[in-house]
């Protein structure tokens, strides 16, 4: 089992901010910003010598909560600062990009790393949409044939054109290429079926966040029968399951812990923009339709003790398949450094060395 | 600027005998402008593809509750019982007063390079209550409005709960004479969808 840990950059307010999104950025404390992006390579530096194997980012956007919304930027920062991990960047929200660019600062990037670059790609969370203007009934479509001009755009010996349905162009060569060949190993992030089906097609990895075992088992078990459908199957290392773990001395602790975490929903739109979002974003799991708008705080999936966790970790990677786990050890957006910091120790010291060989 | 397709009338409000002009189908869209202000501008033609578009010229006092009241009257007797409301420059102040008075009655509103009174930097009385007037409520500013600027936009932006904030590139106070097309379609798509029309519905499709 591999393991990566998800820097989402600490930001502490030092007043509460609105639970809505897009949160006033005006409210933006600058020296709060700056001690929490002071505070990312001290924490990464640990998190590099604990032996985590990857450190991931992800872009999100108008929110304290995840305070890299170019996670490129954040990626070539950590590269630059850290000699052996991984970079995994998980991912560019594809639909609001011009796929070629992502292509070209990917492939920068991996050389910059001297080929440590994990890539994953992604539609985004359905707030998403609002940030550049992405129409959300075209979300889905805009990311495939992204995601596949940009594996174009990183394997193509010749200069060629793209006549797509949303994107066009005459001339795309990319220099650099990327370092690691044919390119870095990429994932196709998120449950749905259309996600499943262009990672099989493609022999991409594919990832899965935040919900329960058994459901993201559903959407793992179809990318496999993809996968053998397209005539391969993939290695454990080419599943990810993100998700929250609080680990603690004991059960009780952890749990005492996860009953303080605010049931706080990430990027709450108001509700007028939800329901509309409910009617033009529609979202599937395998096949079977859910809810684009996430209600309630992300689960936690791993939650107790050393022992506890390690139980859970086998049970996820028998139901789920995962063979890395890319964690957030206190929930993203809870700027409390202190039990996150005792969190990665005990992680480290009693869980890290027990699924290593998961 | 007499046109086919353009009523005009008059109606009393206050005492005051008030000039309108009445353009289009539509739900009714009530545009409050200033005296000798409701000529139609191409902004206007292009709403009242959309709306009923009726430009009403105040009485040209200070807005005030009172006058709100005199204007909600005023368009009662137009038989306007639900209808949007637009307003430009110092009328957004009225218009705001009038969504206070009657919130019922007011669907959404678009308020055009809001102003404050001459000499009055801040309307404490109108602010106060503005944090529970719920109506759906659009502020465009240009971004070369050098007479208000963006400051009473960003007021309002910040105390009511359903308001939004939209620059317009290059126009001056005049919004919607500055830059027609873009002013009707940020408004006509606020007025139809209210605050979803933060969710972009544009077609990037080169082809199918």
């Amino acid at each position: 089992m591999k393991v990566s840990f998800f820097e989402t950059v600490r930001y502490l307010p030092p007043e509460p901010l609105p639970s809505e999104w897009p949160v006033p950025s005006g409210t933006y404390d600058r020296e709060a910003g700056a001690a929490a992006f002071r505070g990312v390579m001290e924490r990464l530096e640990y998190v590099e010598q604990l032996g985590f194997d990857w450190v991931s980012v992800s872009e999100h956007h108008y929110s304290p909560r995840i305070l890299t919304p170019s996670p490129i930027v954040a990626a070539a920062y950590i590269a630059a600062r850290l000699p052996r991990i991984k970079i995994a960047l998980l991912g560019p929200i594809v639909p609001h990009s011009n796929p070629v660019r992502v292509a070209e600062e990917l492939a920068m990037l991996d050389n910059l790393a001297q080929g440590r670059l994990i890539v994953g790609l992604l539609r985004g969370t359905a707030n998403e949409a609002l940030t550049y203007d992405l129409n959300p009934a075209e979300a889905r479509q805009r990311t495939d044939e992204g995601m596949e001009l940009i594996l174009k755009a990183w394997t193509e010996p010749h200069p060629f054109g793209w006549q797509g349905r949303h994107f066009r162009y005459r001339t795309v060569s990319i220099w650099p290429r990327p370092l690691q060949q044919p390119h870095p190993p990429t994932y196709a992030l998120g449950t749905s079926r259309e996600s499943c089906e262009f990672a099989a097609r493609h022999h991409l990895g594919c990832g899965v966040s935040y919900g329960p075992f058994e459901v993201m088992a559903r959407a793992t078990r179809y990318y496999r029968e993809q996968c053998a459908r397209h005539g391969w199957q993939p290695t454990p290392e080419q599943i990810v399951y993100r998700a929250n773990m609080l680990v603690a001395d004991t059960d009780e602790e952890a749990h005492a812990l996860l009953r303080r975490q605010p049931d706080q929903a990430p990027f709450v739109m108001r509700a007028g923009v939800r329901e509309a979002m409910l009617t033009l974003d529609s979202r599937n799991i395998a096949g079977q339709t859910r809810s684009p708008i996430v209600t309630g705080a992300l689960p936690t999936t791993f939650v107790g003790s050393p022992d506890t966790v390690v139980e859970q970790v086998k049970r996820c990677r028998d139901v789920v398949g995962a063979g890395v786990l890319d964690l957030s050890l206190h929930p993203p957006g809870a700027g409390d450094l202190e039990p996150l910091m005792r969190a990665l120790e005990l992680f480290g010291g009693k869980v890290l060395p027990r699924i290593r060989d998961l | 600027m007499r046109e086919t397709g353009v009523r005009e009338g008059h109606v009393e409000a206050g005492g005051v005998r008030c000039r309108y002009q009445d353009a289009g189908e539509g739900p009714a869209l009530v545009h409050l402008t200033a005296p000798r202000g409701s000529s139609l501008t191409p902004a206007h033609r292009l709403l009242a593809q959309r709306f009923r578009v009726i430009a009403l010229e105040t009485p040209g006092v200070p807005p005030s509750p009172e006058v709100a009241a005199t204007l909600a009257g005023a368009l009662q007797s137009l038989g306007l019982e639900r209808f949007n409301l637009m307003a430009t420059a110092r009328e957004a102040a009225t218009a705001l007063w009038l969504a206070l008075h009657a919130p019922e009655r007011v669907l959404a509103m678009v308020l055009e390079a809001p102003a404050a009174m001459p000499g009055v930097s801040r309307e404490a009385n109108l602010e106060r209550r503005l944090p529970a007037l719920a109506t759906p409520t659009l502020v465009l500013v240009g971004t070369r409005d050098d007479v208000a600027g963006p400051s009473p936009g960003r007021v309002y932006k910040a105390l009511m709960p359903g308001a939004h904030l939209v620059f317009v590139y290059d126009a001056g106070p005049a919004v919607g004479a500055d830059r027609p097309e873009a002013f009707a379609e940020v408004a006509i798509d606020f007025l139809e969808r209210h605050e979803a029309f933060v969710i972009s519905r544009a077609a990037t499709v080169i082809h199918p």
